[in-house]
């Protein structure tokens, strides 16, 4: 009997490690490699080696200190990536929060027509609104102007933020608000004593969605922004390969740069997007 | 402290009408439980009361004010609800002085009135906790606090005993009848439960279907219940009721079943040839011997013995009955008995109407 319980998690165990193991190297063989470039002199990056022979910091050093011409704004671009990321996640937070409660426990008319079209939305492909996009701009005159990423990028992300919070703010009890209400709350104290609070782990998890997504974007500001000292990193990054001779190791270590932001934000807020800060509030 | 009336109450939910014009009214400081089977509309009223539904129809005032347009926050009423909707993120404290502060009350006088229902309620030691710290009776404690420190003019509970287990609501339903009697706020109370109406109720309100079927203190509702409806519902084990017609012959009248079983009618309610459904408490049915004159030939069907009483279920002609006596009768299944009927305590209901034959 014994044996046989062993031997079932036995093979639990190995067959969690046989998926394991081939998607642990699978994913972490190009950060792998992203890293092996940028701790690897010029001459060498292109080796093929497990691990070079004389590893160095030298390309940390030439980006940090913008000592190449495709690095002359690093610093300005990595900023311009930061405030348009934030920027976003704020708006996008602001206006998918407002829409949710909104909809969501004011139960305003026209609300259902609200979630089919941001549903609807999703039909079509954001590529294929680029155009439209940069038309639109040109019309409000603020091409090359980071307002106009910003804002593409809130359009892009609201509709599925407002969806997510929705479904979000259904789950919590509306006995709540009643109970506000009855306490004499009015619907913008709702809001803010009893509504935010509660959504915290929610408005985290959409707001890191949003930012992310604009921090990852390519197209819109590659589009959007045209001059070296207002565009992003990621697009900056993307004008590396405009040369035939292109600085591999530099160019890796930029994007090894670009990438650290983000895990930091995820590790930051990882904690927040746990949920359970509910539990308590009615018996279930 | 507040009087409140309700006249010709209705409510429609689109095309479906709940509550057909619902009259009466609270005295002040009375307790009132509306009680009535799931779907009759009794919470529908109370959210109504509180503010929390429209009214269709009809007009509801607190102190002779009416307050159909007035918002819940200023109606000064209190609700405890089923689910307690504590605020979760909120400790203890801060639940209970929520609607102080949204009021921007003085501090100090907030602390106050919460160290005053922490008191009443055994919170003290709880005040700096999360609800999800605490026990299912706690919780409904906090709640039950956050309505205290309003002092507001009328309590209303919204089925508050629901969540809690056998032991825990018996405990809960003596603590709010305790802090009724202490606080002596009008309260309104809305439950499934007919003991939790009987044993805290100063007047029952039993609804049904969206409308009233009788208004009084419990054990008048017990002792005389206007309808078959109300006989049926209030009182545990339920009334046994069996049909038949009214029979009477030389001054005396009895009720026949039809199966050979006749049943005494003492007083002479009806008319001869009434169909009317009988109606017997299972307390006031008593065991004699099968061959006592006029008792009602039976047999044993179950014994069930609790210790201090004894449940018999009883099969007379085609109908069973429910017996339950003090003693611990010397009885087993397929056992022939005899049934009394206590005179007095019997109920005859129209079997048309519904409706109480009067004596």
């Amino acid at each position: 009997m014994k044996r046989g319980i062993t031997w079932r998690q036995i093979s639990t165990e190995a067959k969690l490690l046989l998926i394991g193991i081939p998607v642990f190297i699978w994913t972490m063989l190009p950060i792998y490699h992203l890293f092996l470039f940028a701790i690897s002199p010029k001459e060498s990056a292109l080796g093929g080696q497990l691990w070079p022979t004389e590893p160095t910091l030298q390309n940390f050093r030439i980006v940090f200190k913008e000592q190449h011409h495709y690095l002359d704004h690093f610093w300005l671009q990595m900023w311009n990536s930061l405030i348009i990321a934030v920027a976003v996640g704020v708006l996008t937070l602001i206006v998918a929060t407002g829409a949710a409660f909104a909809i969501s426990r004011l139960k305003v008319r026209g609300g259902r027509l609200v979630m089919n079209l941001a549903l609807f939305t999703y039909f079509i492909p954001a590529a294929f609104l680029a155009v439209p996009m940069y038309k639109t701009m040109g019309v409000y005159g603020i091409l090359n102007n980071q307002w106009s990423l910003i804002l593409a990028m809130v359009t892009i992300a609201s509709p599925y933020s407002i969806w997510v919070l929705k479904q979000a703010s259904d789950k919590l009890p509306y006995e709540l608000d009643e109970a506000a209400r009855m306490d004499g709350a009015s619907p913008l104290q709702l809001f803010r004593l009893v509504y935010i609070p509660l959504m915290m782990p929610s408005l985290v998890a959409v707001g890191t969605y949003a930012l992310l997504l604009a921090w990852n974007e390519y197209l819109y500001a590659f589009l959007l922004l045209s001059n070296d000292t207002k565009i992003t990193l990621g697009v900056a990054l993307g004008n590396f390969l405009a040369a035939d001779d292109s600085p591999w190791e530099l160019l890796m270590t930029t994007g090894l740069l670009y990438a650290l932001p983000p895990a930091a934000i995820y590790y930051t807020f990882k904690r927040y997007m746990v949920g359970g800060l509910t539990a308590g509030a009615v018996k279930s | 402290m507040a009087t409140v009336s309700f006249q010709n109450i209705e409510k429609s939910f689109g095309t479906t009408k709940v509550l057909h014009g619902i009259s009466f009214d609270i005295k002040d400081g009375e307790f009132v439980v509306l009680v009535g089977p799931s779907g009759c509309g009794k919470s529908t009223l109370l959210r109504m009361l509180a503010g929390l539904e429209e009214i269709t129809a009809g007009t509801i005032a607190i102190d002779s004010k009416v307050v159909n347009d007035v918002e819940s926050k200023d109606r000064d009423i209190a609700m405890v609800f089923q689910s307690y909707a504590l605020y979760p993120h909120m400790t203890v404290a801060d639940n209970m002085a929520f609607s102080l502060k949204l009021r921007k009350a003085d501090p100090k006088m907030m602390q106050e009135r919460v160290a005053h229902a922490s008191k009443i309620l055994n919170l003290d030691p709880y005040l700096k906790r999360f609800p999800r710290e605490l026990s299912g009776g706690q919780r409904q404690r906090v709640a039950m606090g956050r309505a205290i420190v309003r002092d507001p003019k009328v309590f209303l509970f919204d089925e508050p005993l629901s969540n809690l287990d056998a032991k825990l609501r018996v405990a809960m339903r003596a603590e709010i009848k305790a802090l009724h009697q202490r606080l002596k706020t009008t309260t309104v109370y809305v439950t499934h439960d007919q003991v939790e109406a009987m044993t805290m109720a100063d007047r029952i309100v039993v609804m049904h279907d969206g409308r009233i079927e009788q208004i009084g203190e419990p054990l008048a509702l017990y002792d005389h219940p206007a309808n078959l409806f109300v006989a049926q519902f209030i009182g545990s084990p339920a009334m046994n009721v069996v049909s038949g017609v009214i029979k009477r012959s030389n001054g005396s009248a009895i009720v026949d079943m039809g199966d050979g079983v006749q049943w005494p009618l003492h007083g002479s309610p009806g008319t001869e040839g009434q169909s009317v459904a009988y109606g017997v408490r299972p307390g006031d049915l008593a065991l004699t011997s099968a061959t006592a004159p006029g008792a009602v030939q039976g047999e044993i069907v179950v014994v069930e013995p609790t210790g201090a009483e004894t449940e018999l279920l009883i099969q007379a002609g085609k109908a069973q009955l429910i017996l339950v006596t003090h003693g611990r009768p010397d009885v087993n299944p397929g056992d022939r008995v005899g049934l009394a009927v206590t005179p007095g305590k019997v109920h005859v209901f129209d079997q048309g109407s519904g409706n109480r034959v009067a004596a």
